[in-house]
């Protein structure tokens, strides 16, 4: 029987005793349950990113750089003087593992961010909007249920809009972003293209209040865009906050 | 050997060490214990005293583990200075400059916090008080006075919830 009650709180660290046991022996067998688990994990370790940041005290790497130099040192014992256990050994395997990941990781968000046309670098932009207030819009895959989108609209009107799962289109389509409103046509919020993993990251300016707007949704339109939504609703919301 | 080692140290402190320092300060709820977090995690990676098992997880997510687990121990530890944020709000918690940040970052923040907040509060709290309280399911139940076998479905639920909304973002990042 699958401790399907239990693997949520197994992962949040919030058995104890045989409850706890179960799982483990469980999920040392049953794939389905482990990669549940494996998820869940993942979906966890998400939970400190959606805090607003806090900046450690600028103190506290000198501090923590002091004591580690300070555990490399030898140390005097007794008559003699003895080293005390190297170890660098057991610890560089742990770091170059770490870094290497690190590193591949990098590189690999680097390409990702290089790849995220059109427009410059977001990192000044992303931190400004990071700090804005405004509303964040989830669109979900109505037409593509594999798809989702988010976008975030600032109070002065800026949007950005991250999308995930849409088909990378030929070069004689595009998909455009639409927001609808009720007794008037559709204001479009530009076209955008996704890359090879169906990814996009683009600015999105919002030329309609969105207490007007009934509903925002993404089309595939013939390039360079329609004038109004041609194609089926890929992508679309209905409420936000 | 010497440089390299101690480079790689601030390699991964210059990563992680804003996002474990967030994290601490929201369990222990005192920016010294929170500080006091942050040393001990890279020094027990720093010590080796941490194994890496690829096998539980990527990199953000062992470091805080660690972080987490020295955090809940200094909040039982020391309940007279760190209950004071237990209960509080998830976001908006502190009014400081964030890190510079890139557009992964902010749109997984985004997607986190919205995800969070659209749970029913009860849900909510199940996973909070897990996760940011060290609290084991059968506390929570007595804490809020409900039964363990609504409290695990409330977990259960919101745990479904969240991976129905985070996955495909998490899926996405990591295929990039």
């Amino acid at each position: 029987m699958h401790p399907t009650e239990n693997l949520a709180g197994y992962v949040l660290g919030a058995l104890e005793g045989p409850e706890k046991i179960r799982v483990e022996t469980h999920v040392a067998t049953c794939a389905p349950c482990a990669s549940v688990l494996a998820q869940y994990r993942a979906v966890v370790s998400t939970l400190p990113m959606g805090l607003d940041p806090v900046t450690p005290p600028p103190e506290a790497w000198a501090a923590i750089r002091a004591e580690a130099r300070r555990r490399r040192l030898p140390v005097l014992e007794g008559a003699g003087t003895r080293v005390r256990p190297n170890w660098r050994w057991a610890m560089w395997p742990v770091l170059a593992t770490l870094v290497a990941s690190l590193l591949i990781w990098n590189v690999v968000l680097q390409r990702e961010l290089t790849r995220r046309a059109p427009g410059p670098a977001p990192g000044p932009e992303v931190e400004a909007l990071s700090r804005r207030p405004g509303r964040l819009v989830i669109l979900a895959g109505t037409g593509q249920p594999a798809a989702s989108a988010r976008l975030f609209v600032a109070v002065d009107g800026g949007g950005h809009l991250a999308i995930s799962g849409l088909t990378p289109l030929p070069r004689e389509r595009t998909y455009q972003l639409w927001f609808i409103r009720t007794g008037a046509s559709a204001v479009t919020g530009g076209t955008f293209r996704v890359d090879a993993r169906g990814l996009a990251w683009v600015k999105a300016p919002v030329p309609a209040s969105l207490d007007e707007v009934s509903a925002i949704a993404v089309t595939e339109e013939p390039a360079p865009g329609s004038v109004s939504p041609t194609g089926h609703h890929l992508l679309e919301a209905k409420t936000w906050r | 050997m010497q440089v390299g080692e101690e480079s790689a140290l601030e390699v991964l402190y210059a990563r992680y060490a804003g996002l474990i320092f967030t994290l601490a300060l929201r369990i222990v709820g005192d920016r010294e214990l929170a500080r006091e977090v942050l040393q001990d995690t890279f020094l027990r990676c720093w010590d080796g005293r941490e194994a890496y098992d690829p096998g539980r997880g990527r990199v953000p997510g062992w470091l805080m583990g660690i972080a987490r687990n020295r955090a809940i121990d200094l909040l039982r530890s020391r309940p007279h200075q760190a209950r004071l944020r237990e209960r509080e709000p998830l976001v908006g918690l502190v009014s400081e400059p964030a890190q510079r940040d890139v557009a992964d970052s902010v749109t997984l923040r985004l997607a986190v916090a919205s995800a969070l907040q659209e749970l029913p509060i009860g849900q909510r709290q199940a996973i909070e008080l897990a996760y940011y309280g060290g609290h084991t399911q059968v506390e929570i139940a007595r804490e809020l006075g409900e039964p363990l076998g609504t409290i695990k479905s409330r977990t259960r639920e919101a745990m479904e919830r969240l991976r129905a909304a985070l996955w495909p973002l998490i899926e996405a990042k990591r295929e990039g």
